[in-house]
């Protein structure tokens, strides 16, 4: 499985992104939402009972990762059109304001290494990755333990957190290199 | 009240503020961009508001959008810097030194301008501020980005005019609406 400090895989997958007639599908890569952040989370298998309440959870603070220039990206082993079913059956998934990534082929899952070896589905993971692709939070909960989305954005405000002033610098230390 | 009607109402014993004013935004150490920017930045951290609405409509003439942007972020953001890195400098106690800031200071990062003219006025504004670590540590990173002393100097000026012109009107608020 994948770690802090490697690369996001490439990958280039459907999405479901809306309910709207036409405008139901899209097709989203991992260079599309450039120097944003990006919160990856993966669950075994829509029409299950945990995931709704979570995936929920998210897109009730979507605005709040928005605000920390944060991109979510849900996603399981279903495809687009299963993904649609979902959405349009369940209350709580219909305004969801993020894409839901249908990694039918299992590409992504299998180079992220959060296939279960029992079932063949995603895992329960999420990834925070940073501007440069770089995975830089991971935490994985077995397959029928739901997530927190608020720790999810905690941990992000955290690795946002870095002290890019020079005021922060030491006598004796090098000069600090900001990067912009 | 546009610049030149408020300055009307600096008060005879505060003239050389309002002259100085006059040349310190005509210095030629600086370019426009460093000059205006700074003054949003000072007028800002001086925290009068007849004077900052003033200086705001007039800089507004001389920046563009992006330095507008950065300059009031400079405020913002030193705003909250010098005082966090003051009060570990102040304390004595160099354990704070090691504990991390947890505090959000991305726009340092994104704001988009020039990051020399960032700095300038992230310096300008520590002078206001009256941080000695964070002068030290901006005034460095300037030096380093090979900007030279005069423009430094220049650009305290600004500060150093700013600042006391806000304190006057604080003491002595021009006559509000004086419809010409």
């Amino acid at each position: 499985m994948l770690g802090v400090g490697h690369k996001f895989p490439a990958f280039s997958l459907q999405a479901t992104v809306s309910l709207e007639k036409g405008k139901a599908f899209q097709t989203i890569s991992d260079e599309d939402f450039g120097d944003k952040w990006k919160v990856y989370f993966f669950w075994p298998k829509d029409f299950t009972f945990v995931c709704p309440t979570e995936i929920a959870a998210f897109g009730k603070l979507n605005g709040q990762f928005l605000d920390r220039d944060a991109q979510i990206l849900g996603g399981s082993t279903d495809s687009e059109f299963v993904h649609h079913a979902w959405r349009t059956h369940h209350a709580d998934l219909k305004d969801l304001p993020f894409p839901m990534l249908a990694d039918v082929k299992r590409e992504l899952c299998s180079a992220l290494g959060i296939l279960d070896p029992q079932e063949g589905v995603a895992q329960r993971a999420t990834f925070i990755v940073d501007p440069h692709n770089v995975i830089r939070f991971v935490s994985v909960n077995d397959l029928s333990v739901g997530r927190n989305p608020q720790e999810v954005l905690r941990v992000l405000d955290a690795l946002q957190t870095d002290e890019l002033c020079p005021c922060n610098w030491q006598k004796g230390e090098e000069a600090l290199k900001v990067s912009i | 009240m546009e610049l030149e009607q408020l300055l009307n109402h600096v008060p005879e014993y505060a003239k050389d503020l309002k002259l100085n004013l006059g040349s310190v935004t005509r210095q030629p150490e600086l370019t426009e961009q460093q000059t205006w920017g700074t003054v949003v930045a000072c007028a800002i951290a001086s925290r009068n508001p007849q004077l900052l609405d003033s200086l705001l409509a007039e800089a507004a003439r001389h920046l563009n959008e992006q330095a507008m942007f950065a300059a009031k972020a400079a405020a913002a953001i030193m705003g909250m810097n010098n005082i966090f890195y003051r009060f570990r400098h102040l304390s004595g106690n160099e354990k704070y030194a090691s504990m991390p800031a947890r505090l959000r200071m991305q726009v340092i990062g994104k704001h988009g301008s020039d990051p020399a003219d960032f700095e300038l006025w992230c310096l300008a504004v520590s002078a206001v501020n009256g941080c000695g670590v964070c002068v030290e540590a901006h005034e460095k990173v300037l030096r380093d980005k090979g900007v030279n002393e005069e423009t430094v100097l220049a650009a305290v000026r600004i500060a150093a005019t700013v600042h006391a012109l806000a304190a006057v009107f604080d003491a002595q608020p021009a006559p509000a609406a004086a419809t010409v």
